[in-house]
């Protein structure tokens, strides 16, 4: 039963390695278990997992009721994730076990009608299990600034999910301001977007390598839509492993981009400041002036 | 810039800032001389420049090269000159190993056939013996290491008010130390404001006489600033603070410069760090940019500017002088054509000899402090560049025959 889950999940991509253990021999015929255990087993295996499967499951939230947890292993299963994945999804976020099963089917159904399903859920959910511990409110939330300001259309929205599901989990306010740094600063569109999976990278990154590139020349907002020079695809920038980037994109060194990353951190925090400076700048205004005065030194 | 704040830049400015102006200039202008080097030194240009600590060896600064050397930074002007001292040792050597062991390669030690190799170098780039006595000059000059971005403290006084160092762009140095001052020069820096080389030219503490000349009121204002902050009043009367236009410096050698001459004195040395582009201050800085559309006239002027300028700088050097042509511009039109001009106008109109000293070996000494051009017809140029960011600093040393 083992070796038909492992056979099963071979079409899937990156398997973690547990499943590429060797199973254990089954028992020749029932042998001792323990008391506890054995009903429990029988239930997972009756809902699909392997003798094996059924016992590491068993190993995780022991003190967990039995129900619990053949309702959301089997819930689980019924999202279209594998026996496989669904255990390794498990394993890597036992807490799951304990969401209510109900919320479970809710947020499966809601990720579901936002287009992932099937293979797609399965990878979102593997790759951020925190995905159905995400209030749904917070959901929706990223979904609208996606849709409606952002300004996505629902393939491409899909596309986002399976690719960077961790959007869903973002603050908006986090996504909007990399989306908008795209948009203006880099003039960039939404297709481009997607396909180089820009809410996969980290926005400092982005930000250091795109004004790395500008600050060489080697990338120009557009003015208008045109530039002088031609930009390099969004996709190469963000998906090139550094040193790649460096060789043939920008044309320069580790030792370079190094210090430049330094610099620009400074900048920034340094801008901060000064902005945070006139916030307070500000406040004083608003003092009454018969009172203190604010030591802003 | 704020994402908010550009979107609104980007909807309402109505012109095109002068930073953006003088950048398209540099791109345009350079790509061709700098090739592949020239993403390297925008980047540069457009990122927070490097500075490099003066001491001021008029104040008590004992402390400095404590507080610094456990930061990392060394004084590049000493560790240049250690340099320069080996490879006269090594020159030495080399003269002697090859003298007596012509042909066999038997008892030369790695670091003697490494000696012989860099004195055969500066043997190539017709080193004269006091470039180890100009290097070892009391000019003091702290760095952080290539790479390191750390900042200087801001300069503290001392118990007689005077401040420890001068923070200035490191490169701005090796004009100075090209001029090669020697005890009791008489020493004119034409265009001298705001100071930073003026202070250096003091430091040497071998000026006889320094004549400081700048043509505007406001900014020998910072000059006075410098002197006081820096300089006891007994040095300070060694120096002379003019505000003539530096292109009519002959008609006013007769006047208060000689007065204190005495009889019988030569100018021997002549610093011309001509106005230019600025290009590091154009291309970050709005303020009094250059690149603004009402100065279009003046920055199309500046080359027959810096040209006059120099060749004044000459007319007032007599034979044997030196003169140290200098800008902070990437610009061949501001550098190597203006120098290549002044040498045909004094050839042709005043019948004036000069010959053009090679600085190569700065380029060897400094290398690792600075970025230096490779490919300048003559004269020596520093390149911005992230791990070294000072600069540009372009320099040329004449000679007066």
């Amino acid at each position: 039963m083992a070796a038909r889950a492992l056979l099963s999940g071979a079409g899937r991509a990156l398997l973690p390695a547990r499943a590429l253990l060797p199973a254990r021999a089954l028992p020749a015929g029932p042998g001792p278990c323990p008391r506890r255990g054995c009903g429990e087993a029988a239930a997972l295996r009756a809902a699909g997992f392997s003798q094996e499967q059924a016992r590491r499951l068993l190993a995780l939230q022991p003190r967990l009721g039995p129900e619990q947890r053949e309702a959301a292993a089997a819930q689980l299963l019924l999202l279209g994730l594998s026996a496989e994945a669904a255990l390794a999804l498990l394993e890597r976020s036992p807490a799951l076990l304990r969401l209510p099963t109900e919320r479970l089917r809710e947020r499966a159904e809601e990720l579901r009608r936002l287009g992932l399903d099937g293979g797609r859920l399965e990878r979102a959910v593997r790759r951020s299990p925190q995905l159905l511990h995400v209030p749904r409110k917070r959901l929706r939330a990223a979904v609208r600034l996606l849709r409606e300001r952002c300004l996505f259309t629902a393939e491409q929205l899909r596309e986002v999910l399976g690719t960077c599901p961790a959007v869903l989990q973002e603050e908006p306010r986090t996504l909007h301001h990399q989306f908008q740094y795209a948009y203006f600063r880099m003039g960039v569109q939404q297709k481009e977007m997607v396909k180089a999976r820009l809410f996969q990278t980290p926005f400092a990154e982005l930000r250091n390598r795109h004004i790395f590139l500008e600050r060489r020349g080697l990338y120009e907002t557009p003015h208008k839509g045109q530039t002088q020079i031609s930009n390099p695809k969004l996709k190469d920038i963000l998906q090139l492993p550094e040193e790649d980037f460096l060789a043939s994109l920008a044309y320069s060194t580790p030792e370079e981009y190094e210090v430049f990353k330094k610099l620009l951190a400074r900048e920034e925090e340094e801008k901060e400041e000064e902005d945070v400076d006139a916030l307070y700048a500000e406040d004083d205004d608003d003092l009454d002036s018969g009172g203190s005065e604010t030591a802003r030194e | 810039m704020q994402i908010q704040t550009f979107i609104i830049w980007a909807a309402t400015a109505p012109r095109i800032p002068s930073t953006r102006l003088a950048l398209h200039h540099f791109d345009t202008s350079y790509s061709l001389r700098l090739g592949a080097l020239r993403p390297s030194v925008r980047a540069g240009l457009l990122c927070e420049q490097k500075y490099g600590a003066l001491l001021n060896n008029f104040a008590a600064a004992d402390h400095v090269p404590q507080e610094l050397e456990p930061l990392n930074a060394a004084d590049f002007v000493s560790e240049a000159s250690q340099k320069a001292q080996q490879w006269q040792r090594g020159a030495a050597v080399g003269a002697a190993a090859r003298g007596c062991q012509e042909g066999s390669g038997e008892g030369r030690t790695v670091m003697q056939a490494e000696m012989m190799a860099q004195a055969e170098m500066m043997a190539q780039a017709e080193m004269s013996p006091p470039l180890g006595a100009s290097i070892s000059s009391k000019i003091k000059c702290y760095t952080f290491p290539r790479g390191d971005i750390t900042r200087f403290r801001p300069a503290r006084p001392d118990s007689l008010g005077l401040l420890d160092y001068y923070l200035m762009d490191a490169a701005s140095l090796l004009p100075v130390l090209a001029l090669n001052v020697q005890p009791g020069d008489f020493v004119l820096d034409l265009c001298a404001a705001p100071g930073g080389k003026t202070l250096a030219l003091l430091q040497t503490g071998f000026c006889g006489h320094l004549a400081a000349n700048d043509i505007s009121i406001s900014r020998t204002k910072r000059l006075y600033q410098i002197l006081h902050s820096y300089v006891p009043r007994e040095v300070r009367d060694t120096v002379s603070v003019t505000s003539y236009d530096g292109r009519d410096w002959d008609q006013v050698k007769g006047g208060t410069f000689h007065k204190g001459a005495g009889a019988g004195s030569l100018l021997l040395q002549v610093l011309v760090d001509v106005p230019c582009t600025t290009d590091r201050h154009s291309a970050t800085e709005e303020d009094n940019n250059i690149f603004h559309k009402r100065r279009t006239k003046e920055r199309q002027m500046l080359p027959m500017l810096q040209l006059q300028l120099l060749m004044a700088g000459i007319l007032a050097a007599k034979p044997g002088a030196e003169v140290v042509y200098s800008t902070c511009s990437l610009s061949p039109l501001q550098n190597e054509c203006v120098v290549e001009r002044a040498l045909d106008i004094a050839e042709a109109q005043f019948n004036i000899s000069i010959h053009v000293e090679d600085l190569s070996h700065f380029r060897t000494l400094f290398q690792d402090t600075f970025s230096f051009f490779s490919d300048c017809r003559l004269g020596e140029l520093v390149l911005p560049h992230l791990t070294a960011n000072f600069g540009p600093m372009y320099f040329c040393k004449l000679r007066r025959m």
